[in-house]
Order: C-alpha cells, then sequence, then structure tokens
C-alpha cells in the first residue's frame, strides 16, 4: 500500500491510527529549551520504518483538498481527533543533515556518491578554487578604493558551486549577493565579472549603473541582484509561477539563494507561502551561514534552523552539510527533480560558515574570535574536502594543484588589469533605460532636458575647468555623446 | 509563451470547472465544496454585455447602434478582458480577484472565462504576490497585480519601487519588468485615515515607474490598455468613487484597438480666463464648478485632465498657462510635496512664468490624517464649492 493511500485511509477514522505506539516517548528539540517539550505521538514511519511523507505536488494538493471529509477540518492536511491535549514545538526530532564526505573527505559510512563524471567534478573544483582568489584581489581592491565595495563568499564555496552544478542550463536563478561563484560556474566570464566590479565599458550587464557584486546575467538566466534582502524571493516564486504556465518551458526549474538573516524577512514567509500554494518549480537554497552580518543564529531564530519551516509551508525539505560539496550537488539535484516533476518548491537549508567579512563594511574580528574563523577554514574546509574526494578517485594530484592555482592566479590577474583600464561606459547611459520606450515612442522629456543640461554643462566647462577635463576622459567618447544638443535655459 | 495557440483559453478554463466539480461530488453531503468556496454575493448579469468579448459573445460595440454609455468599472473590466484575449502572457493576480470578482468587481467574469491559471487568487500577502508579479514579468509574463487599495500597497512598496521601477535600469536595459499595479486610490467615503490616502505623488516621484490617474471610461479604457501593452511598470491609480459612475463612450473607444498615449494630457473643457489642472475624481468637480461660474460670471475655465502623472505632459500646461495667465491645480492628495506642488514648481521654472498675472494656487485635501467622521471627511477635501470659492477669489471676482 502505498503511503498516501494510507494516510487517506488514516483520515476515514476517527481516533488515532492504529500502528501508533501505545506509550509515550520522549524526546529533546533540537534548541536546548528551559523545559524540553515532549513530542506528541506522531507516526512519524510507517510499519516498514519508512519516513511518513505527505507527497505535495500541485496535482496532490488539489487531490487531498477533496478529500477532507468535513469543512471543520479544512486547512489540515490529515489530522485525526484526540483526547489528549498535546503540545508540541517541533514535528520531528532535531532535522539531520545530509552529508556524504566526512570533514577529512572521505566518504560517510551508507551512503551514496551521487552520479558525477570526472569532468563535471573538475569543473566544480575549478570554479571552487577560483573564486577564493578573484575574492581576494576584487577585497584587496576595495582596501586600495580601486572599486566602492565587495562581498566575498569564502567559507561557502561547496554550497554555492555544488547547488549551482545541479542545475540545468535553462534555469532561472535568483541570488542573494554571495553567489557569484555559482555565476561563474554558469559560464559568466572573469572579463565580465570584473567589468561589473569596475563598471567599466564592457560590463553589459548593469552598464555601470550598480554597486559592484549586484550582476545581472540574463542570457545565464541569474537575475539582476538587488540589495533589499529577501525581495528575490517573492520574485523567485513568481518566475516559478511564470514556468508553470509557459508550456514551452516545463522541465525548467528556479534556484533562490537567500542567507539565514533573509529568513527572517517577511518577503521569506510571503515568498513560501504563495510558492506553495500557487505552485511552480523553486528550490529554496538557504545558505545558513551561521551569520547576518554580525548577528549569529543564537540572535536570529529560536526554532530548529530554517529546515523546520519548511514542513509548515507544506514543502519538501533537507538539512545538508553546506561544506560538503558532493551532498549539496545530490541533495539539488533530488530538490531540482521534486520541484520540477511536482511543479512546486522544495526547501534546501545548507549548513556552513562565512569565513570572510559580511562585506567591505564590516570587519568580523569585532564579533568573532579569530580562532573560531581559523578552526572552519582548516577542520572543515569545504575545499579541502572535496579535493580529498578526487584525490581518492585518482582525479587529481599535487602537480595540477600547482598548474591550477598558477593559471588561476594569471587568469585572475589578467582580467583584474585589464578591467581597471578599460574606460567607463559612455556618459549618456546615465540617461537610457529610466523607462523602456516603446517603437514610435518619445523618451521622456524629463529624461532628454537632463541629458541637454549635462551636454550644455560640459560644452561649457569640459574643456576650461581642470577637474572636469580630467574626469571626461575616463568615459567612452569623453561626454560628446550628451553634447549633441542644447540645454534649456542655456 | 507568446506563440501558444490562443486556443489554450478553452482547455485552460473548462479544465479548472471540471476540477471544482470533481471535488464537490467527492465532498461531505453536509457542505459542499463549491458553496464554501464561492462567496454570497449574487452573480449579477451583465448589465453592458456590449462592451465585453468571450466565446460566443458577438461584440455589438462595433455595430452601427453608435456611441453609448459605459461605467468605469465596465470600462476596467472589458479593457482588461481585451487584453487577456489579445495577449496570452497577461494575467491577474491578487486579493479575491478570482472567485469574489475583486473587491470592487472590477475583474468580474474573468476567472470562469480564463481560468485559474490566469486570475489567481492569493494568500493575504502583498508583499508576496506584488514581488510575484515583478518575478514573472522578470521571467517574460505581463502580469496585471490588483491591489484591494493602494493604501495596502505600502506593505509591498519596496517591491514596486525598489525591483519593479529600477530593475530596466539596474540591468543595464536588457531586463523589463511590464506589470500593472492597479486598484483604487485615494479617499472614498467613510473608510478613515488608513484607506484614504492619495498615492499620485509617491510613485510620481520614482524615475522607472509610470504613474496613471485616470477619470473617465474612455480613460480607464485607453490608459489601461496602453499600461497593459507598455513595456515598463506602471501604477494605475483608479477612484472608488468613480467606479459606478457612468460617461459617455464613442464607436471608437469601445473598439478593441483604442488606447491613449501615456504621457498625454486632455483638455477636458476649453476656456480662456483660468487653466485648473487636475486629476481622478477632481476632474468631475472641476468640470461641474466651470459650469456653474460660467453660468453666473461668464468666467470661462480650462480643465486640464493630467491622465497621467508621470511622465508628465507640462508642455501642454504651459500651453494652457501661456493662453488663460492663470493657474490652479486641483486634486484629492495632500498638499505637502503633491502633485500640484509638482506642478506649479516646473510652471515657475518654465516659460510660462513671465505669463502668470497671479500667483498658481494649490487646492487639496486637508493637511491631517483623513477623518472618519462623516462630516469632518466632508471637509477634509475639496468639491465642487470650495473649486468655486478658490477660483473666484483667484480672479479677483470676491
Amino acid at each position: 500500500m502505498r503511503v498516501d493511500e494510507k494516510l487517506t485511509l488514516l483520515l476515514q477514522i476517527t481516533g488515532p491510527p492504529p500502528n501508533v505506539p501505545p506509550k509515550h516517548h520522549t524526546t529533546t528539540t533540537s534548541t536546548p529549551l528551559p523545559t524540553p517539550t515532549p513530542l506528541p505521538i506522531f507516526p512519524t514511519a510507517d510499519e516498514k520504518g519508512r519516513p511518513l511523507y505527505v507527497s505535495g505536488s500541485q496535482a496532490e494538493r488539489m487531490a487531498r483538498a477533496g478529500r477532507m471529509s468535513s469543512p471543520l477540518r479544512r486547512g489540515t492536511h490529515e489530522s485525526w481527533w484526540s483526547s489528549e491535549m498535546g503540545w508540541f514545538n517541533a514535528v520531528a526530532k532535531t532535522i539531520p543533515t545530509y552529508r556524504v564526505l566526512d570533514e577529512e573527505g572521505h566518504l560517510v559510512r551508507g551512503s551514496q556518491t551521487p552520479e558525477i563524471s570526472q569532468d563535471e567534478a573538475l569543473a566544480m573544483y575549478r570554479t571552487m578554487t577560483l573564486i577564493p582568489i578573484v575574492d581576494n584581489v576584487l577585497y584587496q581592491s576595495q582596501r586600495q578604493g580601486r572599486i566602492s565595495f565587495y562581498m566575498q563568499c569564502a567559507g561557502e564555496e561547496a554550497a554555492i558551486v555544488g547547488s549551482s552544478a545541479a542545475m540545468l542550463a535553462g534555469d532561472e536563478m535568483f541570488g542573494q549577493y554571495r553567489e557569484s561563484a555559482a555565476l561563474i560556474h554558469r559560464g559568466f566570464t572573469l572579463d565580465s565579472l570584473m567589468a561589473q566590479c569596475f563598471g567599466n565599458v564592457e560590463d553589459k550587464g548593469t552598464k555601470g549603473r550598480m554597486m559592484p557584486v549586484h550582476y545581472s546575467a540574463p542570457e545565464l538566466g541569474f537575475h539582476t541582484i538587488t540589495s533589499p534582502l529577501a525581495t528575490q524571493m517573492p520574485q523567485a516564486a513568481g518566475a516559478a509561477y511564470a514556468l508553470k504556465l509557459d508550456e514551452e518551458r516545463q522541465g525548467d526549474c528556479v534556484i533562490c539563494y537567500f542567507g539565514d538573516g533573509a529568513a527572517s524577512e517577511g518577503d521569506f514567509h510571503a515568498a513560501l507561502g504563495m510558492n506553495s500554494v500557487l505552485g511552480g518549480p523553486c528550490i529554496w537554497f538557504c545558505r545558513n551561514n551561521g551569520f547576518a552580518i554580525s548577528t549569529p543564529i543564537i540572535d536570529q531564530y529560536a526554532g530548529d534552523g530554517i529546515a523546520s519551516r519548511g514542513p509548515a509551508y507544506g514543502l519538501d525539505t533537507i538539512r545538508v552539510d553546506g561544506n560538503d560539496a558532493l551532498a549539496v550537488l545530490s541533495a539539488v539535484r533530488e530538490a531540482r527533480r521534486r520541484a520540477v516533476e511536482g511543479k512546486k518548491g522544495v526547501l534546501v537549508e545548507a549548513m556552513t560558515y562565512r569565513v570572510g567579512h559580511h562585506s567591505t563594511s564590516d570587519d568580523s574580528s569585532m564579533y568573532r574570535p579569530i580562532e573560531e574563523v581559523k578552526e572552519w577554514s582548516v577542520v572543515d574546509n569545504p575545499i579541502h574536502r572535496f579535493r580529498a574526494f578526487l584525490a581518492s578517485k585518482k582525479w587529481w594530484s599535487e602537480e595540477d594543484e600547482k598548474k591550477l592555482l598558477a593559471k588561476n592566479k594569471s587568469d585572475v590577474m589578467r582580467a583584474f588589469g585589464r578591467a581597471e583600464k578599460l574606460p567607463k561606459p559612455k556618459l549618456g547611459e546615465m540617461f537610457n533605460d529610466v523607462w523602456g520606450v516603446g517603437k514610435g515612442e518619445e523618451v521622456p522629456g524629463v529624461i532628454m532636458e537632463q541629458r541637454a543640461e549635462l551636454g550644455r554643462l560640459l560644452k561649457k566647462y569640459g574643456d576650461v575647468w581642470e577637474p572636469w577635463r580630467r574626469e571626461r576622459k575616463r568615459f567612452v567618447e569623453e561626454g560628446e555623446d550628451v553634447m549633441d544638443c542644447d540645454g534649456r535655459g542655456s | 509563451m507568446a506563440s501558444r495557440a490562443a486556443s489554450r483559453l478553452i482547455p485552460s478554463a473548462s479544465r479548472s470547472i471540471r476540477s471544482l466539480s470533481t471535488v464537490s461530488s467527492t465532498a461531505s453531503k453536509l457542505v459542499s465544496r463549491n458553496a464554501l468556496a464561492s462567496t454570497p454575493v449574487a452573480r449579477v448579469a451583465r448589465s453592458a454585455p456590449k462592451f465585453l468579448v468571450g466565446q460566443g459573445q458577438t461584440r455589438s460595440a462595433s455595430s452601427d447602434e453608435g456611441a453609448s454609455t459605459m461605467t468605469v468599472r465596465e470600462a476596467l473590466n472589458s479593457a482588461l478582458e481585451e487584453e487577456m484575449i489579445r495577449d496570452e502572457t497577461v494575467f491577474i493576480i491578487g486579493e479575491e480577484v478570482a472567485r469574489y470578482n475583486g473587491a470592487y468587481k472590477v475583474t468580474k467574469g474573468l476567472l470562469d472565462k480564463f481560468g485559474e491559471d490566469r486570475v489567481i487568487d492569493t494568500p493575504i500577502t502583498e508583499s508576496g504576490f506584488t514581488g510575484m508579479a515583478v518575478g514573472a514579468a522578470l521571467a517574460g509574463l505581463r502580469p496585471v497585480c490588483e491591489f484591494m487599495t493602494w493604501n495596502f500597497a505600502m506593505q509591498s512598496i519596496d517591491q514596486i519601487v525598489n525591483s519593479g521601477g529600477k530593475t530596466y535600469y539596474m540591468s543595464g536595459g536588457n531586463v523589463p519588468c511590464p506589470v500593472t499595479f492597479r486598484g483604487p486610490n485615494g479617499a472614498a467615503a467613510g473608510v478613515g485615515a488608513q484607506h484614504s490616502q492619495d498615492f499620485s505623488a509617491w510613485y510620481g516621484s520614482i524615475p522607472g515607474l509610470k504613474v496613471i490617474s485616470p477619470w473617465s471610461a474612455a480613460d480607464c479604457r485607453g490608459l489601461l490598455k496602453a499600461a497593459i501593452r507598455d513595456p515598463n511598470p506602471v501604477c494605475f491609480l483608479e477612484n472608488e468613487l468613480l467606479y459606478g459612475v457612468s460617461f459617455p463612450i464613442t464607436k471608437e473607444e469601445l473598439s478593441e484597438d483604442f488606447t491613449l498615449p501615456i504621457g498625454k494630457a486632455k483638455v477636458e473643457k476649453e476656456g480662456s480666463d483660468v487653466t485648473i489642472v487636475t486629476h481622478s475624481k477632481m476632474v468631475t468637480h472641476a468640470l461641474e464648478a466651470a459650469e456653474i461660474l460660467e453660468k453666473e460670471t461668464g468666467i470661462k475655465v480650462e480643465v486640464i485632465n493630467l491622465r497621467s502623472i508621470r511622465p508628465l505632459d507640462i508642455d501642454t500646461i504651459i500651453k494652457s498657462v501661456k493662453k488663460t495667465n492663470h493657474l490652479i491645480t486641483a486634486e484629492q492628495g495632500f498638499p505637502a510635496f503633491g502633485v500640484g506642488s509638482e506642478i506649479i514648481a516646473q510652471i515657475c521654472e518654465s516659460s510660462a512664468f513671465d505669463f502668470l498675472d497671479a500667483p498658481p494656487e494649490r487646492v487639496t485635501g486637508a493637511d491631517v490624517p483623513t477623518p472618519y467622521a462623516e462630516s469632518l471627511e466632508g471637509m477634509a477635501f475639496p468639491d465642487t464649492n470650495v473649486l468655486v470659492k478658490v477660483i473666484k477669489r483667484h480672479l479677483y471676482r470676491q
């Protein structure tokens, strides 16, 4: 008998199901509470020991709604009457964390290696080792005042690259801001990345209009990073809904990244609520890295992490070791399968640690001991763990490592040097794309006026005032492009 | 998506009906699910079916019957329906838009015609469905996002302003965000401070958003259709008190190809003595005041219906002020940093300033949170009498 058929049967009776053990059993919950609350007697597994699972595709949701026997029970999955006043604050014992590799990179007992070819594995490893170098160079360049802002993803390489590797080319990706590695793994070139950070003429994605790290790559399905926290989440739910409606895009999926801090925003709950009710294939990928800027998770939430919120929204949920690239890869692959087949949301909580500072505006030594950071990067280093796996497969050697590091360094430095020397986009780009202009439409007057005013001032002072004469040279066409018309009041 | 055949409408609509009926047959004998699902609101037969297009209906609008009248509600409804037929990527999302036919019945009948995939009731989370609309637009659809009132859109203003309004610019012109946000705006009747605010100035101050504040049925039809076709996010600010008001409408305005250009004002009444610039419900008051003044004193008022708050058609206003030499703005919003303030500032900066014979004036709502008591509420907003008095004083006739 299938599990959901069994649940259907359970629905038709009043009183607890017959296979529930008769005795109370007490479990502790995830966080040590002052008075540990015992779990009520929920059947968490069927008689064969398989976990009970409320399947949740959109079609199944509708079917379940039809099975609900009376209006009084509308709104619950499958509930039964109980004379016992059973309070609870968790729906399972502490949620386990799925892993494939241990800290030293050996397969853990009982684990299954996900299907991964040598090429795939090496591609992941190349991105994982490239991104620390990119981060290092750009972080230092911010410190030297060469760019205005930067955010590193140190410590989270496995979570970001592993999840990105599980997605396909047609998928849509909504990042929070720490996912440059995912973008690189999708094929974003170092030149494009540097171009965005410097806002130079090659910055096709944002044309120098966005802060560094706010990448946009529609050709790779990567949506523009927005600074306000968690606003990408309802948008991801909307994109997933669009995929659900679009017959030509059946089989595609959305992945939405967010952090443990973002999960405290209302938009997190709005997004999961919308997605679970309206459907659409979406992977909600939480990078639980322990900190929201300086706020540690102990001050961020009291329940069992972010994963515990998944079942509340009826989402299939898993907690995974975010420093284990293989576990993340296989969990997100399975999440993707469930999301696409069920046209629904799936929640993945990747447990990791933010080794770097939050951003260049942050000094994390003010709120956490440096030893803690060192311990994480030595004892549980995602790159080392994955490298040990590669070595055990005989796919990687010391020699390869040396070559790769040297190549990465020279690639990054070459792209960096090139991007810094390139000029800024045309000055007139500042006024474009404020509004989209349809065929036969005029650019709104307010834009043309401002453009003409700048042109007038440039004509008047562009050659005679030293600061402007110097500044003009940094732009393609040196501002000539806006000097094509007279400003009002000139 | 766009290439999908229009015939898909039919299976999707019938599928939703089928699924509902299956559900009801297996449900309890006590209360059917359908009975619980549908609200007690009577399904009123359409009063003017000739404006609506759908399966099995003929468009008598293009027959020889000629001009007629239409309420603002019908105008909005027919505009939505025609755009949904015209473009498969258009869908409606919001609270109570489907089964309930919209809180103000603007989406009446659309669920039955287009099915649950395109007319979507959502959980009560403004930031959620606004974000979904923005996300769906970024992924290639053209959502129409209905707010029960614009007052509630403040819970999702970040999605409208920070994401909707800026993504096109921030993405280097690569990712457009064609959402139409719509709903009733401004004061209604007896709904207190938290339901009576005019957001024209709020959204009008954001580069990247287009803002429309229509008045007549023709405005609503032409501008809503234009808004849905526009590649930009558009805030479409309706007025609750106008929904039931009938306006004359011409054959041309009933055509399914009829649109009005966004960013162009309309001179509703020509005059030579004073220019009244106004929008939404205040257009009615301005026209009434103009009629009274013309009869009583012979003052000829020129009434400009702004139609669009952003882009603002300042050229039409400049032209009019140069003719009449007097400018009064009239709106229901608060005075501070409002639409009137902006217009007067722009006129003072323009070549029309030298033509002014008196300092321009604003007529606005009172600078207090809107009171609930009917008598106080009445005093908080300008009406025809106030306008008559102001115009007389402004022209030294009092």
